[in-house]
């Protein structure tokens, strides 16, 4: 079992801090005040630069260089947007923390919102959410009476206030700039890049959006230091990230790991309680439902961007769902398609069209109508979406489907063959425990 | 609820915003609170509200899943369907609830009004599946068939004021 | 419709770089689609289109290869830099090309032979040439009950949609009506309207012209052709002095269709039409068309040939000791000069004149740099003078909005409410304050780069202390320019050519009277004229359709339309355009002008003019604003005439005194109230009436109701109208719409149009 270093405060306090006072009681607004206090602008932005802090969100690109991209000597006003849209199936990391541990959140805000100049940040939070953002928005009010939030923050002079913004049940607006378009008042759907938000982003302006996890992590980078956080994790994955851990597996849940020290096997195994008694392992999307699936053989790959990258897979927002031999790989792709094609905001041919024309396919399959033909009908189609789309829904789409088809073909071919309806896989959860209401 | 009573509501917050077309969604959450769901009028005087057309605010409404355009049930329940769920029985839990509640096997609203039965995509919730929301505010889980009874009998007990969205 | 934008290649600004191994030069920063086109090389689009602003990139039918750029690149949305190096014809383009196709087609009906886009479809053109075989998908189509009433002029096929969003791009951001929209996401996104609602509006027709599919289709036109039996005319449209570059379509020379040109004109239209310009084409299919000659002999009437008509119109204007000439102002520039040389010869003791105000204190303004209305997109502050560009001048509208959206300031000074109102900073005048009323935009004007001022004739007319502050203004600064919407469609040729405004005729003994294209009895002053023409002698009418004139006339001699007849108008930004002959026109009617050559032969002294070529040849030779000009430079899009030379500033000192009592009455024409909106079949629906508009401030104190029918009286005549009331109208005056067919809120003007007040009673 690999040593815990918590960046997550709630996590290291095995407590709830949602009050400006208990968030206090455990080290919080100490960065805050520090920085705003003592350092310029820059020399934050090189504190996260320096971090080697990689997006929570999905992509893993360096914050700090993100943040460097925005044109300093524009006239125009800067805008700090979170993205706390979190749909991505099997993803609830975000959802923890904001739960939690609201104040590390904002003060993560005041820190990046200073270092780029921006007064006004945005919190973009599903509408699914309404729970944890009641309890957002009563941390912002806190937090704005108790001087971290609004004019003069914390006596330096430093201006800035977040705005909570409910979504209202659209996965694409997690994709930043369909997020932008939404906040904006539109139709959530993707813009051209570039340009990127960095340079056009809410309003045209300058923008820089993160992720939750993201910005959360930068409070203890600061308070202390970067190298601190630096010397966690690998190389290329410095740091530790949650894991949301779910599907199959006994003990679901949150789960923090420094980066390179922990393999997918320990994060089920171990962590996560293993599967049931009598079971054995099947399949795993470890970041979540957007990236390859993997098989029996990855799981002794370390939880690091690379070394997933090298088995084929993304560590993407880190949510793994697990799958055991009850489940099927053909109606588990299926059900990853239906997502896809009913979260497709149809704005590109590929996208729209094909993700649709995926989900026939498998229900064929499922509904025991496959064709042998259908395979090479599903590789012309990942060709035809894969890369062609103006954001990476599609591609999120396409991954988990091809992947297993190419993992697990022989499940599909007998699928395929015997021609006749699946049954339904049994469900071990229904019966098994007691329902509970938001923690 | 009247472009009045909309704009009164988004008048603290008219500010926050470079933008008054950003103030829709609110808008349209806020005009939703009243009946669950919005009426070609109720359209109307969201886009009265913020200087937008009925076709502007309609295009917005449509696209988002929890913006609804048609008489919903005095309680929504969503049932997560996505994988994680799905792997811990979500489809008996819909299909139970759907056949309690006397509505097609997608989920509709009960002939008695009281319960909207409905899949959703995930819910951010898988720790606990599968689950299920009650309006956009109280998610539980792991729900069992006879939990999922209790939840539903419950909504019809106590039947509390529709909450106001912000 | 125009797929890529025009690229300039002669250019100092162009880069070079490299397009399937070849190098290539086009302008940095063009988008690589464009700059491809101009180099030769196609490559394929449905979303992308140059008027609709910045590239959406949705369809990705453009996808190409750039190196250094990862995968591939929308060709639509990649602006072209120095030594870029571009691929569209590698096989993994053509894959991904295909591939799109392929997916649009998956829901696609396939219904070519029965879809009215058949054989002029981008999408079937693209199927054909490169386009997969067979659908893969064994699923069912998507499927729609087809087709929806988008309006009643608008048809939608939603299963052909490709959801390219060029409809719904328009009418966000080019109509900025914003009623038409895309619902829903995904798979399942419609166009569609406020549920219920029609997709109304000025200019909606244009998404008809963008949908690259048959989504969305002309109810008037739908059926009525296939492509293989129509042919296209570019011609100009003649509904009102904007002049907007068209493509006619005609079948059996019947005319079938208007639409805006492929190659459109950049410096009037843009490609962009108003739907009276689209399917006013109907008029000339109405029963209140002209289709037969007309003799009326004592208390008799009898139809006859043309040769007979025009006989007997030789003949009864020949035993007049004196005789006028009325033309309308909307003859050609041929017709025009051919009446002129006739009342010079021919005619005994022949006046002429035409339509039209005179104008005294406008040649200053005249006389500064004429802008087109292209121009009005480079402008910083565009300030409009008077009347009611949107309904008036309806396409001026569009570049309005465009320049808005560019950033220029728009200011609205004049007496009336003003459809465009929310574009900018408006100021409403009261009645004879308009000079005053231009202060603050006068002040600017001296402060901006590129001022350009639109104005409207007529308003400027009833305020000639206006018009001379204007032309003060902008002639201080030396990059202001000035666009005049002139109240007549061909105003700017007939002025060219010297023909004066007829009211100074209408006190006078007309004599036998010729009257083209003319109407004065239902213009301002009707009445006057009504009894000028009841006491003169004989009437000649050479007209298309019947009307009040033709009712009275002694000879009626049916002409053609101008969708029939070739010939110039000169337009707004004073820009000659030619009108091509398009349709046949009825068996018995003839050109005007040929009508008028044969005139000339029974009056005994032939002109010899055999073609309209040759009279506008001779016109431009005597006429100086239009010399240098022939067909051939003109050619398809038209060209600029000269400016007209400063004048003396008469009666510049003082707004125009009102006659008679009451509140002052500002009146305004509107293009979807005229003839064509109420004679076409297509339009009858949407076409607005004759009203008059009041405050409720003033119609309490008149004690007068909203929607009752009022009385309005001038010293020139009366009339009864619908009332309307509307906070935004200007209090102290009454507002009316005039030119409405059979309506008689002319009859309240003066023949010069002098200003009136009028009093306000309930009917
Ligand atoms: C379809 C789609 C959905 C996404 N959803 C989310 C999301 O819910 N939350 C999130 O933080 N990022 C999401 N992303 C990634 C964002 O686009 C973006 O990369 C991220 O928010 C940037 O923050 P980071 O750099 O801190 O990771 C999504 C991306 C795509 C393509
Ligand atoms: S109706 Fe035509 S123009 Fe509109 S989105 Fe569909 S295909 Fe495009
Ligand atoms: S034409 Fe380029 S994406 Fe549609």
């Amino acid at each position: 079992m690999p040593q815990l270093n918590s960046v997550y405060r709630h996590r290291a306090a095995d407590r709830v801090l949602t009050t400006v006072d208990t968030y206090r009681l455990s080290g919080g607004y100490l960065a805050l005040e520090k920085a705003l206090g003592e350092m310029t602008a820059d020399e934050l932005l090189y504190v996260f630069h320096r971090s080697g802090l990689r997006g929570r969100g999905g992509a893993g690109f360096p914050m700090g260089r993100k943040a460097s991209f925005l044109p300093k000597d524009a006239q125009l006003a800067k805008y700090l947007v979170c993205n706390a849209d979190e749909s991505e199936p099997g993803t609830f990391k975000d959802r923890e923390i904001m739960e939690l541990n609201p104040h590390q959140l904002i003060e993560g805000m005041v820190l990046a919102g200073y270092a780029i100049g921006a007064e006004r940040g945005y919190i973009y939070i599903r509408g699914e959410y309404e729970y944890q953002a009641q309890i957002l928005d009563a941390a912002i009010e806190a937090a704005r009476e108790s001087g971290y939030l609004g004019s003069d923050i914390a006596g330096s002079k430093v201006d800035f206030d977040l705005t909570l913004y409910r979504g209202a049940g659209a996965y694409i607006c997690g994709e930043e700039t369909g997020l932008l378009e939404s906040l904006e008042g539109k139709r959530g759907q993707p813009r051209l890049k570039p340009p990127f938000p960095a340079v056009k982003g809410l309003w045209a302006s300058p923008t820089l959006l993160n992720n939750v996890e993201t910005l959360a992590a930068l409070p203890p980078i600061v308070e202390n230091g970067p190298d601190w956080y630096a010397g966690m994790g690998t190389e290329k994955s410095p740091g530790t990230k949650v894991f949301s851990i779910s599907g199959h597996v006994t003990k679901p849940g949150n789960y923090e790991v420094v980066l390179g020290d922990t393999t997918l096997r320990e994060l089920i195994f171990d962590m996560a309680g293993g599967l049931r008694e009598g079971r054995s392992f099947k399949a795993c999307w470890v970041g979540g439902s957007s990236v390859p699936v993997l098989a029996e053989q990855h799981l002794d790959t370390p939880l690091d961007y690379e070394s997933l990258q090298e088995a084929g897979t993304f560590l993407g927002s880190g949510g793994c769902i697990v799958m055991d031999d009850s489940g099927c790989i053909v109606r588990a792709s299926l059900r990853l398609a239906s997502f896809y094609r009913h979260e497709s905001c149809g704005k590109c041919t590929p996208c729209r069209e094909g993700t649709g024309w995926m989900e026939n396919v498998l229900q064929r399959m499922v509904d025991g109508e496959g064709r042998m033909e259908d395979f090479e009908l599903m590789e012309a189609l990942f060709g035809r979406i894969g890369g062609k789309c103006l954001c990476a829904l599609a591609d999120g789409a396409v991954a988990p489907i091809s992947s297993a088809i190419r993992l697990f073909r022989k499940d599909f071919v007998r699928v395929v063959s015997e021609g006749s309806p699946l049954p339904q896989p049994m469900s071990p959860q229904l019966e098994m425990s007691g329902g509970r209401a938001n923690a | 609820m009247t472009a009045e009573e909309i704009r009164a509501h988004l008048d603290p917050i008219r500010d926050q915003f470079a933008e008054e077309r950003s103030l829709v969604l609110p808008a349209l959450k806020f005009a939703q609170g009243e009946k669950g769901h919005l009426t070609g009028d109720d359209v109307t005087e969201v886009a009265a509200a913020t200087n937008l057309t009925p076709a502007y605010v309609e295009s917005i409404a449509s696209f988002y899943d929890r913006i609804y355009l048609d008489p919903v049930g005095k309680r929504v329940v969503s049932v997560c369907v996505s994988l994680s769920c799905m792997l811990n029985g979500s489809d008996e839990l819909l299909e139970h609830l759907c056949s309690r509640e006397g509505v097609s096997h997608e989920g509709g609203t009960s002939a008695d009004g009281e319960i909207t039965v409905q899949e959703a995509q995930c819910l951010g919730a898988c720790d606990r599946a599968p689950c299920l929301q009650v309006d956009a505010e109280e998610t539980m889980g792991p729900v069992t068939l006879s939990e999922a009874d209790a939840v539903a009998d419950r909504l019809r007990a106590e039947p509390q004021p529709r909450p106001v969205l912000r | 419709m125009p797929d890529y934008a025009p690229v300039d290649l002669t250019g100092t600004d162009l880069v070079e770089f490299e397009l399937n191994g070849r190098t290539v030069k086009a302008p940095a920063g063009t988008m690589l689609v464009d700059a491809c086109a101009a180099n030769g090389v196609e490559v394929p689009i449905f979303c992308y289109e140059p008027r609709l602003g910045d590239p959406l990139g949705a369809c990705r039918q453009c996808l190409v290869s750039v190196e250094g750029i990862p995968g591939l690149t929308t060709a639509c949305s990649t602006p072209v830099a120095a030594e870029m190096m571009v691929d569209t014809v590698s096989e993994e383009v053509r894959e991904a090309q295909d591939g799109i196709l392929e997916l649009l087609l998956e829901n696609h009906p396939l219904d070519c032979p029965v879809c009215d886009k058949g054989g002029e479809c981008p999408l079937q053109d693209r199927t054909f040439r490169f386009g997969p075989g067979e659908s893969r998908m064994v699923e069912p189509k998507r499927h729609f009950p087809k087709p929806l009433k988008l309006s009643p002029q608008i048809a939608l096929d939603r299963e052909r949609c490709i959801s390219c969003y060029r409809c719904v791009r328009f009418s966000q951001d080019v109509s900025e009506d914003g009623n038409l929209t895309m619902s829903e996401r995904g798979g399942r996104s419609e166009i569609t309207t406020f549920t219920g609602d029609s997709y109304n509006g000025r200019f909606t027709g244009n998404v008809i012209d963008l949908c690259p599919v048959g989504a969305l289709t002309s109810i008037p036109y739908r059926f009525t052709s296939r492509p293989w039996d129509i042919q296209n005319t570019p011609s100009v449209c003649a509904s009102c002095s904007v002049g907007c570059n068209t493509e006619l379509t005609l079948r059996e020379g019947e005319i079938k269709r208007v639409q805006g040109r492929d190659e459109p004109n950049w410096q009037v239209e843009e490609g962009w039409l108003c739907n009276v310009g689209r399917w006013g084409y109907g008029a000339d299919q109405a029963p209140q068309r002209l289709r037969q000659p007309i003799l009326r002999d004592g208390g008799e009437t009898r139809e006859c040939s043309l040769e007979e008509a025009v006989a007997a119109a030789g003949l009864v204007l020949a035993h007049e000791a004196h005789t006028t000439v009325l033309l309308g102002g909307d003859v050609t520039v041929e017709e025009a000069f051919i009446a002129k040389e006739l009342a010079a010869g021919p005619l005994p003791d022949a006046q002429v004149g035409s339509a039209g105000v005179v104008g005294a204190a406008l040649g200053p303004l005249r006389a500064l740099p004429a802008a087109q209305l292209g121009d009005i997109d480079g402008a910083d502050l565009v300030v409009v003078v008077g009347g009611d560009p949107a309904n008036q001048h309806p396409v001026a509208e569009l570049r309005l909005r465009k320049a808005r959206r560019a950033g220029a300031r728009i200011v609205l000074v004049g007496p009336r409410a003003q459809e465009l109102e929310s574009l900018g900073e408006s100021i409403r005048t009261a009645p004879g304050n308009l000079a005053e009323g231009l202060t603050s935009a006068v002040a600017q004007i001296a402060t901006v780069k590129r001022p350009l001022v639109v104005w409207d004739e007529l308003d400027l007319d009833a305020e000639p202390d206006a018009a001379v502050v204007l032309a003060t203004a902008l002639g201080d600064n030396a990059a202001a320019s000035q666009l005049e919407l002139t109240s007549e469609v061909n105003g700017a040729g007939l002025r060219a050519l010297g023909v004066a405004p007829h009211s100074r005729l209408v006190d006078q003994d007309l004599g036998g009277v010729l009257a083209v294209r003319a109407n004065p009895g239902a213009g301002p002053g009707g009445d006057a004229w009504n009894r000028a023409l009841d006491s003169g002698g004989p009437i000649v009418v050479i007209a298309s359709h019947h009307s009040e004139l033709t009712e009275r006339a002694t000879v009626v001699i049916p002409c053609s339309s101008h969708f029939e007849h070739e010939g110039v108008l000169v337009t707004a930004g004073q820009r000659a355009q030619r009108l091509r002959p398009g349709a046949a026109g009825p068996e018995q009617s003839a050109p005007g002008w040929e009508i008028l050559i044969a005139l000339s032969h029974r009056l005994g002294v032939a002109l010899e003019y055999r073609s309209p070529r040759s009279a506008f040849a001779a016109a431009t030779a005597s006429a100086p604003a239009l010399s240098g000009l022939d067909y051939d430079t003109l050619g398809d899009l038209g060209a600029e005439i000269a400016t007209s030379p400063a004048s003396d500033v008469n009666g510049a000192g003082a707004p125009r005194a009102h006659d008679g009592e009451g509140l002052p009455l500002v009146t305004g024409r509107s293009v979807f109230g005229g003839p064509e909106a109420h004679l076409s079949e297509g339009l009858v629906v949407t076409a607005t009436g004759e009203e008059a508009v009041l405050h409720p401030a003033e119609a309490a104190r008149l004690n007068v109701a909203d929607a009752n029918l009022i009385t309005l009286n001038s010293p020139n005549g009366e009339c009864t109208v619908r009332l309307r009331l509307d906070p935004g109208a200007p209090e102290g005056a009454v507002f009316a719409v005039r030119g409405v067919p059979g309506g008689t809120v002319e009859s309240l003007l003066a023949p010069d149009r002098a200003p009136v007040n009028v009093t306000v009673n309930t009917a």
